[in-house]
């Protein structure tokens, strides 16, 4: 068996971190690219949303390949998500394409179904065995958040971001290949160690909350490295979701106490948005009402076009504004998004907050603008 | 005597029959909403997102034309009206998106509708909400328990008219006694279409372009989904690989595979509307399936705000057209 | 010589064609743009062949089809009225009997039509969008100061096309200009622009569709070598364009009229070619009798009310209502 997965972000370091150590041979897919893109819209239906798209292009270039087994995850709704693997099926199988897809499905259905799924995947590995490689991979998890926060803390600050993003590049790898936990710390330490010591500048710098769905929010492909322009406009990000809290909140059922976790996001949605509806859509409320709190001076919404959760938050978000007085921006994405339009609505956006602190956050500007 | 509103719109298609008894039971006035019109669509899209599908901005619509007149608005927060089965994450958050877009609104009765995971009786979700609106609008607790039963015996007459093979218009006029009269098919429509579609889309008539309507005058029998029961939509549905975890996805999807089955039937049209979510994915699964069948013909209608009546009537008479021509070959 | 007319009025051109019995192209056919003025382009080109038509020729049967074909229905007495799809479908039939697909892209819209042995099995028309459609070439090519012919040569220039993205046209221009002030040659922007309208419309119209060869092309759009070799590119087919690529509308509502005629023996209901000298004033007025406020088509000829239609009602018959009591008139003509 040659097992592949789709990406997010860095999510293809835990898994490989955990699949490796349980003895599987894996078939990455290449990073996400156009090609990916153009591959997966070509097969996706028009309005499945961007990340349904990608991961059907992320398996169709895993395939060319060689691999011929799709580990995937499943859910129960509302969002699309729990449906994308049952589609993409019927998709590859219209092309012709032979591949096995393992959709592990949320407890919820049925604890049997998943370590059934598990044990076919791992074979006899011990029970021992698979709780250690979990932990491993949950160690690289946070080692990569670690690092992430401090590349979204410094991009405004040095000099020259690019060899920041070099060192950070660097550190990702390192965490990739490390063999143990020693490594994994050290990979991390050393990067802050090296990071800290580059020429910056001083002052205060806008700080924009970024909230919104899951993918696009740790996909830069999805969100045309939404942070990165940003960082390069003198902005630090906050962003409102990590890996970690995702892996926790859907591969552990929020058993553990992370930083970052939606339990609390939960609760500061509740005047605006008073239910769950399904993927992100009250973490994003409750995001853009924690980013007012902690003195943000914007909040960024992403989300796929369609997407609908993300849609009813962006409904309730012009109140959160008014009452916090903080600007939003929304940006649905897909592949039909201009670069050149992003970069000037968050150019526009950025020189709005900027205006808006000069002001001492006096006159209330018209708080929400979307653009795709 | 105070008076409620009800939107006619999204899930006032299933539903009406349970909720005007429920109110009438309690002594309040019910007020519906007039049938959409262009009025009523443009103060929806008005204040609403433009990513927002056009049956929610329409029920913005319904609510701003009720909203000035009625002391209560019922717009339940359905979550789940089945097990484990969603309809849309729309219609979770909708109180939220209502007091969010429109000021100065009455009191909403916004109680969640959910059903839980191991319930059997289809109407409990129902009677948990309607204790609690209850609750809102009388202190007499007897008066809402004789309420309820009243409207149960409503909502079952009503899908007993439908599956007796009434047309669900009809079905949901008032004093509808039960009578069915199943209109004679003419030698002329010898045509049948399956129709699929969501309720709010397939039966008003404004967002429809009068589908029905043109498709009778073009000399076809429309076949609904609605004129089949929940144990033949179950009964299809239970054959999937994945449970479907959204109500109407689920009404689809069993719809269509009935269709699939049914050799009287000469062609589907599937009526979604542009930017649903979840219809995005089961379309197209229906779509897929269809072609995997190789037999009946299946058009999809997507409408918007902005879909022209033009395209509209090209589609449908090519669509009848082009069956014709197949079946002389 | 007797002689169907087929009549195809879209909204960017006004085609006619005639056939003789045998669905033959008799004459060449007539390509007049519309300019927003159906009844003044339907008139202008029956003045044209009463012209060049010899005095033994006569006219036994007319067809129309496109977005204003109950119109010029209305106005030339046609025996068949019918839509684009199957009119489409009929002429591409008799120019390759095997045809499988076609791709048909006009002015505003676009269509793809499978057929399998010569009936169509399956259609789709473009939904909410004019990016996978002619006047996407023709605004980007007057952007770029280009004709269309030149735009459609420029193309086959390129060496590598630069990938546009937009959904829809204004965003597509905006990222068009970008890749411009990047310094991109213009062939390979100009291929990069039939890429994406060939990859818009098979994401859009296409999306789904058993494209199988033989596939026959046609619509105005046809005319674009760009735009066929992108197709060509894409779909790794062949791509066949009728002579007649830009008529085929009006090719087909002649010999459906034809097939009317001859299977009837019916007497053609043709109002002769006197109509041009009739005066036809179209105008739309909005409806107030409800809030639906139905925009209301109205065609006159000599004052007398020829035929409205536009109503979801169905109260605006031809009977003598008078607009002026229930509705506002609108001051400007039809467009």
């Amino acid at each position: 068996m040659k097992l592949t997965y789709p990406h997010m972000g860095n999510l293809y370091i835990v898994v490989r971190a955990l699949l490796t150590s349980l003895g599987l041979d894996l078939v990455l897919p290449p990073p996400t690219s156009r090609r990916t893109a153009e591959l997966g819209v070509r097969y996706s239906p028009e309005f499945a949303c961007f990340p349904f798209k990608l991961n059907l292009g992320n398996y169709l270039e895993a395939e060319e390949l060689g691999a011929d087994t799709i580990l995937m995850a499943g859910g129960v709704g509302p969002c699309r998500f729990g449906y994308y693997a049952q589609v993409q099926r019927e998709i590859l199988r219209d092309l012709g394409v032979d591949m096995e897809m393992v959709v592990l499905e949320p407890p919820d259905v049925g604890y049997r179904e998943l370590t059934d799924k598990v044990r076919y995947l791992v074979g006899d590995c011990s029970w021992w065995r698979v709780v250690k490689s979990i932990r491993f991979a949950w160690q690289k998890a946070l080692a990569l958040d670690n690092v992430e926060r401090e590349l979204l803390y410094l991009r405004p600050r040095v000099l020259e971001p690019n060899s920041l993003e070099k060192r950070y590049r660097t550190a990702v790898e390192e965490i990739d290949a490390a063999p143990d936990s020693r490594a994994i710390s050290r990979a991390v330490q050393e990067f802050f160690k090296t990071s800290r010591r580059m020429p910056q500048r001083q002052g205060r710098f806008l700080r924009v909350g970024l909230v919104g769905e899951i993918f696009t929010v740790l996909e830069p492909f999805a969100n045309y490295d939404l942070e990165r322009r940003l960082g390069r406009l003198g902005v630090q990000v906050e962003r409102s979701i990590w890996l970690s809290a995702w892996i926790n909140d859907h591969l552990f059922g929020g058993l553990l106490r992370v930083k970052g976790g939606l339990k609390h996001a939960d609760r500061l949605a509740s005047p605006y948005l008073n239910s769950f509806v399904g993927g992100h859509g009250r973490e994003t409320v409750g995001g853009a009402v924690a980013c007012a709190l902690q003195d943000c001076d914007g909040v960024i919404q992403v989300a796929p076009l369609t997407c609908m959760p993300e849609i009813v938050a962006h409904s309730v978000l012009p109140s959160v504004s008014r009452d916090y007085g903080i600007p939003t921006l929304t940006l649905y994405l897909d592949e039909q998004s201009g670069e050149a339009g992003i970069q000037t609505r968050l150019e526009a956006f950025v020189d709005l907050m900027a205006a808006r602190r000069r002001k001492g956050k006096g006159g209330m500007l018209d708080g929400s603008f979307s653009g795709y | 005597m105070k008076k409620v509103g009800i939107p006619r719109a999204l899930l006032y298609y299933y539903f009406y029959p349970l909720w005007r008894e429920f109110f009438t039971g309690l002594g309040v006035q019910v007020v519906v909403s007039p049938e959409t019109n262009k009025r009523i669509m443009d103060a929806g899209v008005k204040v609403t997102l433009s990513e927002v599908c056009l049956p929610v901005k329409i029920f913005f619509g319904h609510v701003i034309a009720l909203a000035d007149d009625v002391d209560y608005l019922f717009v339940p927060r359905i979550i789940k009206v089945e097990p484990r089965a969603y309809i849309c994450p729309k219609f979770m958050g909708l109180p939220d998106m209502l007091r969010a877009r429109i000021p100065d609104l009455p009191h909403l009765l916004e109680t969640a509708v959910d059903m839980r995971k191991e319930e059997t009786d289809p109407f409990r979700c129902w009677e948990n909400c309607f204790q609690e609106v209850g609750r809102l609008i009388t202190r007499d607790k007897r008066l809402v328990e004789e309420a309820t039963r009243r409207a149960f015996r409503a909502q079952q007459n009503f899908q007993r008219q439908l599956a007796a093979g009434l047309l669900l218009p009809q079905a949901l006029e008032e004093g509808n006694t039960g009578e069915v009269e199943v209109a004679v098919v003419s030698e002329q429509s010898a045509l049948r279409i399956g129709l699929l579609g969501h309720p709010y889309n397939l039966y008003d008539r404004y967002i429809s372009m009068n589908l029905i309507g043109k498709l009778q005058d073009l000399g076809v029998s429309p076949v609904t989904p609605e004129s089949l029961s929940v144990q033949d939509i179950e009964n299809k549905v239970g054959s999937l690989p994945k449970r479907l975890f959204w109500t109407l996805g689920k009404r689809m999807v069993g719809a269509a595979l009935n269709f699939f089955a049914d050799t009287r039937l000469d062609g589907l049209i599937y009526l979604s509307s542009f930017g649903c979510g979840p219809e995005s994915l089961v379309e197209e699964l229906v779509a897929r399936w269809a072609k995997q069948q190789g037999g009946l013909p299946l058009m999809l209608l997507t409408i918007d705000e902005h879909t022209g009546e033009a395209g509209m009537n090209t589609r449908l008479e090519a669509f009848t057209e082009m069956i014709k021509r197949r079946r002389i070959k | 010589m007797d002689l169907f007319l087929g009549i195809d009025v879209g909204s960017v051109s006004t085609n006619l064609v005639l056939i003789d019995d045998r669905g033959d192209l008799y004459l060449n056919p007539l390509y007049l743009r519309t300019q927003g003025q159906p009844v003044a382009a339907i008139k202008k080109g029956l003045r044209m062949l009463q012209e060049i038509l010899a005095p033994q020729d006569r006219i036994c049967g007319v067809g129309t089809t496109g977005s204003a074909r109950s119109l010029a229905g209305v106005l030339v007495g046609a025996d068949i009225v019918k839509n684009e799809i199957t009119a489409h479908a009929v002429s591409a039939l008799r120019e390759v009997p095997d045809v499988r697909t076609i791709l048909e892209i006009g002015g505003q819209d676009s269509k793809i039509i499978i057929l399998r042995d010569g009936v169509v099995v399956d259609f789709a028309m473009n939904t909410v969008c004019a990016a996978g459609t002619g006047s996407f070439l023709d605004q980007q090519a007057f952007r770029l100061n280009l004709s269309i012919e030149e735009f459609g040569r420029i193309a086959l220039e390129a060496d590598n096309p630069v990938r546009i993205a937009g959904r829809c046209t204004v965003f597509a221009e905006s990222d068009m200009i970008h890749k411009q002030q990047m310094g991109h040659s213009l062939p390979n922007i100009v291929a990069g622009l039939c890429e994406a309208l060939v990859r818009n419309y098979l994401n859009n119209v296409g999306k789904g569709k058993e494209i199988h060869s033989p596939v026959v092309f046609q619509g105005g759009v046809a005319a674009s070598a760009g735009i066929r070799v992108a197709f060509q590119k894409a779909l790794n087919m062949d791509i066949l364009v009728p002579k007649h690529f830009n008529v085929m509308g009006a090719y087909g509502a002649a010999l459906l009229s034809r097939d009317w005629i001859t299977e009837r023996g019916a007497e053609t209901r043709f109002r002769g070619f006197e109509v041009v000298s009739c005066d036809f004033r179209p105008r739309s007025f909005i409806c107030k009798g409800c809030p639906n406020a139905c925009e209301v088509v109205e065609i006159r000829q000599d004052g007398a009310v020829l035929a409205r239609w536009g109503d979801r009602c169905g109260r605006w018959g031809v009977a003598d209502e008078k607009v002026e009591d229930a509705a506002l008139s609108c001051s400007h003509p039809l467009r």
